[in-house]
C-alpha cells in the first residue's frame, strides 16, 4: 500500500480517543513480573548514570509537557529521566521509566512536538508493548529452535530449504509485529494530543522536519537523499514518511488554532542549547547540524547560535568555510562581546585565514574573558608566535 | 580449482605481523610504522588496529589502560578506520592549528563512540617527537557509562599528524600508569 493510500485510508477513520486508563497498574504473570524487575534495576542504575541531566527546571518542563499530553492520571505513573544523549529518540520501560535524549529536545520545536513523542512512548506503555514483543520473540525463537532440531533429524536437502523459509518468515512477522506497534503507539500518540490542549498537528511537523535533516544530512555528505517513504524488511518502525501522513491523517482538523508551546519549550531549553548544538556539531554530520542550527534559528539568532554556527563550519575546516566561520564568530561577539567560545573560536579561525593580528586581538580578548581557560598557555603561546602555529 | 578451500586455511594460520606482540623493557621497536620507541617497562601491542596507521598498546586490556599511536595521518585522512563508503569521522587537515587538534580528536571519539559527554580540560604547547606539539587532557563518558580520563600528546611534522593518546577509567587506572605513559612517550622520536 503506498503512504498516499494509507492515509486516505485513515482519512476515512476517526482518530481514536484515548482509552480508559486503570490508574496503578501492576505486573501480573512471571513474564511482567520479571520484565518489571529487570526495569527496576535498570531504573536504580539510571538513576547513577554520569549521562543523567540533574536539572530541576528541565525535568519540571519534560514532565509538563508529558502530563499535557498525556493528562493528569496518566502521567502520575510514569518517572522522567533526561539524558545527554545526541540522538533522535525516547523510551519507555516497562514499569514505567522514561527515558527522553537531549538529540530530542534539540529537535523539538514545540512543546507539542516534544509532547507527540512522549505520548506514543506513552502509548508503548499503556498497551505494554515491551511485554507482547517478549512474547513473540520467544514464540519465534522457540518455533525456530524446534524446527532445527526436527529438521536436523531427517537428512533431506529440501527440508533444509523448508526450514531456512520458515527463518525469514519468523523474522519477517516479528519485525512487522514491531511496526506494527509502533502504528499502534502513534495512533495512541495523537489521540491523547487530540485530547489535550496542544496542536496535534505538531506530530506530523516533527516527522516532517527528521526527513528534511535526514536529507540534508545525506546532501552534504555527497550520498543520495535517503528513501523514507519505502518499508525495508528489517525495519522495527514504519517508514518516516508513512507517519507524516498518518499522523497528519489523525490530527483534529479543528484543532489547528491552538497553542503548541513553542516560547514554552525554547525558553526551557534555552540554558541547555549550547551544550546540546555543540554535542550535536561534534558527531561530524554538517548537513544535520546545520539544518538543525536554522532550525532553531528561525526563532532569531542568537549569539549562542552565530557560535554555534562557526564552530560547524571551523570543524569542516575548508578555506571558504574559515572565512565564513569567521563571520559568523564575529556576529556572536557584536550580538554578545563576553563570550569567551566565540572569541576563541574568531581569533582561531582569523589565525587560519591568515589575518594573524586580527585573530591575536580576538585570542588576547578569549584569554581576558577567560583567564583560566583549559587551554590558556597553548593559546598564549599561539598570539606569542601565530606564524609557527 | 584444485585446492578450494587453500584461501580459507590461509586465514585461520596466524600471521606474525598481525598477532598480539610482547614489547619489552629497553628493546627499541618501530610503533605506526613510523615512529621508535624505546619502552621503559614492558608492554604489550594489540594485533587490532582502529585505523590503518594507528596502533595500541596496553597492560591489562585496552578498556583499561591503552595507549594509542597515531603515526604520519596525512590531510584528509581520520584517524580511526570508518565504514567504507560512508565517510562519518572527521578529517586532519594541514591547515589546523595545533591549537585545534584537541578538538580533532574529541570529534573523532564523539562521532566513533556515540560519546555525549566529553569535555576537553586541558591543552598546553609541549614539544612532542623532537618538534614543536601539543599534550592536552580531557575526561569523557564512554558507552558503558564509565567515567574515563586522558592525556594525548600530538605534533605536526612535515605536515603529517602524529598522535599518542592514553585512556583510562578515572579512578585507579588513569593516575596509577600516567608516570609510565609520559616516560613512554617521551621515548618516542621519528
Amino acid at each position: 500500500m503506498t503512504v498516499t493510500a494509507l492515509a486516505l485510508a485513515l482519512l476515512a477513520a476517526t482518530a481514536p480517543a484515548p482509552p480508559p486508563y486503570a490508574g496503578a497498574y501492576q505486573p501480573v504473570g512471571v513474564d511482567e513480573i520479571g520484565a518489571w524487575a529487570e526495569a527496576d534495576e535498570d531504573e536504580r542504575q539510571l538513576a547513577l548514570s554520569p549521562l543523567l541531566i540533574r536539572d530541576a527546571a528541565l525535568d519540571a518542563y519534560v514532565r509538563r509537557a508529558l502530563c499535557d499530553t498525556v493528562g493528569a492520571a496518566r502521567c502520575a505513573g510514569v518517572r522522567v529521566y533526561v539524558l545527554r544523549v545526541p540522538l533522535f529518540n525516547a523510551s519507555m520501560a516497562a514499569n514505567g521509566t522514561m527515558r527522553v535524549f537531549s538529540g530530542l529536545l534539540l529537535r523539538a520545536r514545540s512543546e507539542a512536538e516534544l509532547g507527540a513523542v512522549l505520548g506514543h512512548e506513552f502509548g508503548h506503555f499503556e498497551r505494554r508493548h515491551t511485554l507482547a514483543q517478549f512474547r513473540a520473540q520467544r514464540t519465534g525463537s522457540d518455533l525456530l529452535g524446534w524446527g532445527a532440531v526436527l529438521a536436523a533429524m531427517v537428512p533431506d536437502a529440501d527440508l533444509r530449504r523448508r526450514f531456512a523459509t520458515l527463518g525469514r518468515s519468523v523474522y519477517g512477522a516479528l519485525y512487522r509485529f514491531s511496526r506494527d506497534q509502533e502504528r499502534e503507539a502513534d495512533r495512541l500518540g495523537i489521540g491523547y494530543l487530540n485530547a489535550s490542549r496542544l496542536r496535534p498537528q505538531a506530530a506530523a511537523q516533527l516527522w516532517h522536519s527528521a526527513i528534511a535533516e535526514a536529507g540534508a544530512s545525506a546532501v552534504a555528505r555527497g550520498a543520495h537523499r535517503p528513501r523514507l517513504d519505502r518499508i525495508g524488511f528489517y525495519a522495527s518502525h514504519p517508514p518516516e514518511a508513512e507517519r507524516a501522513a498518518t499522523l497528519d491523517a489523525l490530527a483534529l482538523p479543528d484543532a489547528t488554532d491552538r497553542d503548541d508551546g513553542a516560547d514554552r519549550h525554547a525558553d526551557a531549553l534555552a540554558p541547555w542549547l549550547p551544550l546540546f548544538l555543540d554535542d550535536q556539531i561534534k558527531l561530524n554530520d554538517f548537513g544535520a547540524s546545520a539544518y538543525l542550527i536554522a532550525a532553531c534559528a528561525a526563532r532569531g539568532w542568537t549569539a549562542a547560535l552565530w557560535r554555534a554556527r562557526g564552530d560547524l563550519y571551523r570543524a569542516r575546516g575548508n578555506p571558504h568555510d574559515l572565512v565564513n566561520a569567521a563571520r559568523f564568530y564575529a556576529q556572536a561577539t557584536a550580538l554578545d562581546p563576553s563570550l569567551a567560545a566565540a572569541q576563541r573560536g574568531l581569533g582561531l579561525a582569523l589565525v587560519r585565514t591568515g589575518r594573524l593580528a586580527e585573530g591575536q586581538a580576538a585570542l588576547r580578548r578569549y584569554l581576558a574573558l577567560d583567564p583560566a581557560a583549559g587551554d590558556a598557555t597553548m593559546i598564549a603561546a599561539l598570539i606569542a608566535a601565530p606564524e609557527d602555529r | 580449482m584444485r585446492y578450494p578451500l587453500l584461501p580459507a586455511l590461509l586465514m585461520l594460520l596466524p600471521a606474525p605481523a598481525d598477532a598480539n606482540a610482547y614489547r619489552a623493557q629497553g628493546k627499541p621497536v618501530r610503533v605506526a610504522r613510523t615512529m621508535t620507541v624505546t619502552p621503559p617497562r614492558d608492554w604489550n601491542q594489540l594485533s587490532a588496529r582502529p585505523g590503518r596507521k594507528a596502533e595500541v598498546w596496553t597492560l591489562d586490556g585496552e578498556r583499561l589502560n591503552a595507549v594509542t599511536w597515531f603515526g604520519g595521518i596525512a590531510p584528509g585522512e581520520p584517524l580511526l578506520r570508518e565504514p567504507r563508503r560512508r565517510r562519518t569521522l572527521p578529517r586532519y587537515s594541514d591547515a589546523m592549528l595545533l591549537a585545534e587538534i584537541p578538538e580533532l580528536l574529541e570529534s573523532t571519539y564523539r562521532s566513533a563512540g556515540g560519546i555525549a559527554d566529553f569535555t576537553l580540560t586541558t591543552a598546553a604547547s609541549d614539544p612532542f617527537l623532537g618538534h614543536a606539539g601539543i599534550r592536552f587532557g580531557y575526561a569523557y563518558v564512554d558507552a558503558d557509562d564509565l567515567p574515563r580520563r586522558g592525556e594525548a600528546r600530538a605534533a605536526i611534522v612535515a605536515g603529517l599528524l602524529y598522535i599518542v593518546t592514553f585512556d583510562a577509567p578515572r579512578t585507579d587506572y588513569f593516575d596509577r600508569l600516567l608516570g609510565d605513559v609520559h616516560r613512554l612517550t617521551d621515548s618516542a622520536a621519528l
